[in-house]
């Protein structure tokens, strides 16, 4: 059985990849389960400075749904190229997600990173200054000038542009991130939303609002990287809600060549190796040698 | 730490409102600390998340929980019977670690009883406790008699319906001349934490204060940074991972 994926001339081991935000830099789930068996680690979302995050509570959870206020704590770039990226790449294929305050910040931060690391993610669905604090992953203009920005910045690792659903057209954004020179895209980051304790009429969250992730958006996260997917010719990775090797499955057929599992790994802290085996007997049961055969094979009615 | 498939063996109710559920771990997960928490599932695919319970008691591979019905999931929790399976992570964070402490005072309130039994079996007949613990009202009063069987106990009630009327700090103040305990360990809402933290200032109380905090959570082993505490040099701490348990000074409550 093949289930070896190759995105941009970087091989990964499987299609299934640890989601940003959720599996911290490996550490700790890898004290549960040796971490080389998952594809790669998309880090916590990585910024120039140290960043302490929201206030608290951080989390929340609706039906087969959860919404998070991290708010991009982080222990800046430098703490985790010293203390986990040999580390990280000792183990598995690293992914480093990264977000800035300006645009200046995302150049810096894919400059560092450049060479370091075999794929670097743009966060895009943080308040941003350059868009008046709106994320810079709403408007096409502002995906299009971040993404060629950072690729500018870069002249070895291949550029991931992670976009944000929180949008008027997925398709849209993602033609201006291949415009602006991406060579790959990945989809979704989280929905906006909330959550409120009807008793104190407040809502849940300490920042009001936070991003919906987990099992009940993924027809919403499978639609789109349907429509992204044919939109553009760059590769798409796909996440949002994937819980089983059925999961994976689906998202590699609507035209994902790898995928990223993150709130599925707090319900099951063995997540990603059980998904990974699950995907390989799905395949097995169908007479399918290669992972890679599945991609983009979904016939409209 | 592991993450399990365990059968539950006993779920009941021990107080209004408050459930113990035993569950039989199909295979060892190592020593667990009193403190400590298991991540046990809901059992039902519309809750995400796992609820982070105190470990109250362990007899070989048999742990029990005891939990308050608070919200949608403990009341599902509740449902659970004898036979059905629930997967439970475990053991979770550092616990309380009592050092050389030969006179230890407990001060437990509401729902923060149930990790604070764990430790006081733990170290049962090893050191002196002197517990002072606190419920609204007699009816939500239980596992008064693990402490009674370590150590001397002093139960409190908000309303006097049980011992004294009052709080468990109060209480543990009005005997601090007698006691002078040389470790002092609690868990409890945040507003008994605060006021704990005040009596000792006032009382010019010097021995080590160990606390157990609670905050919501993801993953409940460190990787998510979802339930972030203060330190009192400004800087975060993982409640679940470098926590719960902190010496009161170093943290903000
Ligand atoms: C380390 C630790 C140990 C705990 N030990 C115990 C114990 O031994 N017995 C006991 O009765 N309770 C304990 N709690 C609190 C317990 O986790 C919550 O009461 C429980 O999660 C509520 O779930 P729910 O679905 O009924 O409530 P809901 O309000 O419906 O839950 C919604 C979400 O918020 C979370 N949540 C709500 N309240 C809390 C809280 N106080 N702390 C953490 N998460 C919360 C839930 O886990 C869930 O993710 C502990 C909490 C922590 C952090
Ligand atoms: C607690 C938490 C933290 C997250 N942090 C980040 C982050 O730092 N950067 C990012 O690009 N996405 C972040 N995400 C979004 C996930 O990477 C992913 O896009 C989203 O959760 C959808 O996938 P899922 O349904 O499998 O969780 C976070 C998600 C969660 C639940
Ligand atoms: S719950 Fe994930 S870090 Fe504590």
């Amino acid at each position: 059985m093949k289930l070896s994926v190759e995105i941009c001339g970087v091989k990964f081991g499987n299609p299934v990849i640890a989601a940003s935000g959720t599996c911290g830099f490996g550490r700790e789930y890898n004290e549960l389960y040796d971490i080389s068996t998952v594809g790669g680690v998309s880090t916590k979302g990585l910024t120039l400075e140290p960043r302490s995050g929201n206030p608290v509570p951080r989390i929340a959870e609706g039906k087969s749904v959860i919404l998070n206020a991290v708010g991009l704590q982080n222990p800046g770039v430098e703490e985790f190229i010293k203390n986990d990226l040999a580390w990280l790449r000792s183990k598995t294929r690293v992914v480093a997600n990264v977000a800035g305050r300006t645009l200046e910040d995302y150049e810096g931060i894919c400059a560092r990173l450049d060479g370091l690391v075999d794929m670097i993610e743009l966060n895009i669905s943080c308040p941003n200054v350059r868009a008046g604090g709106m994320a810079l992953g709403i408007k096409p203009e502002n995906v299009e000038e971040v993404t060629r920005l950072c690729k500018g910045a870069l002249a070895k690792t291949p550029l991931v542009v992670k976009l944000s659903p929180n949008v008027e057209s997925i398709a849209v954004n993602a033609q201006a991130a291949e415009k602006g020179g991406a060579d790959c895209i990945s989809l979704i980051n989280t929905l906006t939303g909330m959550v409120i304790d009807i008793e104190r009429r407040r809502p849940v969250l300490a920042n009001n609002t936070g991003g919906v992730s987990g099992a009940g958006i993924m027809p919403v996260a499978l639609r789109m990287v349907y429509e992204a997917a044919h939109a553009v010719s760059i590769p798409v990775i796909g996440m949002g809600g994937i819980t089983c090797g059925k999961d994976v499955v689906a998202f590699m057929m609507a035209g994902a060549r790898a995928v990223q599992v993150g709130t599925a790994n707090f319900t099951d802290a063995y997540a990603i190796p059980r998904i990974v085996r699950e995907t390989e007997e799905w395949l097995s049961a169908h007479g399918i040698s290669d992972v890679n055969e599945i991609v983009n094979t979904l016939r409209l009615n | 730490m592991k993450e399990l498939l365990a059968t539950v063996k006993e779920n009941r109710q021990i107080a209004e409102g408050i459930m113990a559920i035993t569950l039989a771990l199909p295979e060892s997960v190592g020593k667990i600390k009193g403190g400590q928490f298991a991540n046990l599932s809901v059992g039902d695919s519309a809750f995400p998340l796992k609820r982070p319970l105190g470990v109250c008691s362990v007899n070989g591979n048999d742990v029990t929980l005891c939990y308050q019905l608070k919200g949608d999931g403990t009341r599902k929790i509740a449902q659970a019977e004898a036979g059905d399976k629930l997967s439970v992570l475990l053991p979770l964070g550092n616990g309380f670690d009592l050092g050389n402490a030969k006179k230890v005072a407990v001060i437990g309130g509401g729902v923060g009883v149930f990790p604070l039994a764990a430790v006081v079996e733990e170290y049962a007949g090893k050191v002196q406790f002197y517990s002072y613990i606190g419920f609204r009202g007699r009816q939500y009063a239980c596992l008064t008699e693990v402490f009674g069987n370590v150590g001397e106990l002093t139960v409190v009630t908000d309303d006097g319906s049980l011992g004294a009327k009052g709080n468990a700090v109060q209480a543990f103040a009005d005997d601090l001349g007698k006691i002078s305990p040389d470790l002092i360990i609690s868990c409890g809402p945040p507003v008994m934490l605060r006021a704990l933290r005040s009596a000792l200032k006032d009382n010019g109380v010097t021995a080590k204060c160990l606390v157990s905090l609670e905050e919501r959570m993801g993953c409940g082993i460190g990787a998510c940074l979802v339930c972030a505490c203060k330190k009192s040099d400004g800087r975060n701490a993982r409640v679940c991972k470098d926590g719960p348990v902190f010496d009161i000074n170093e943290v903000e409550l």
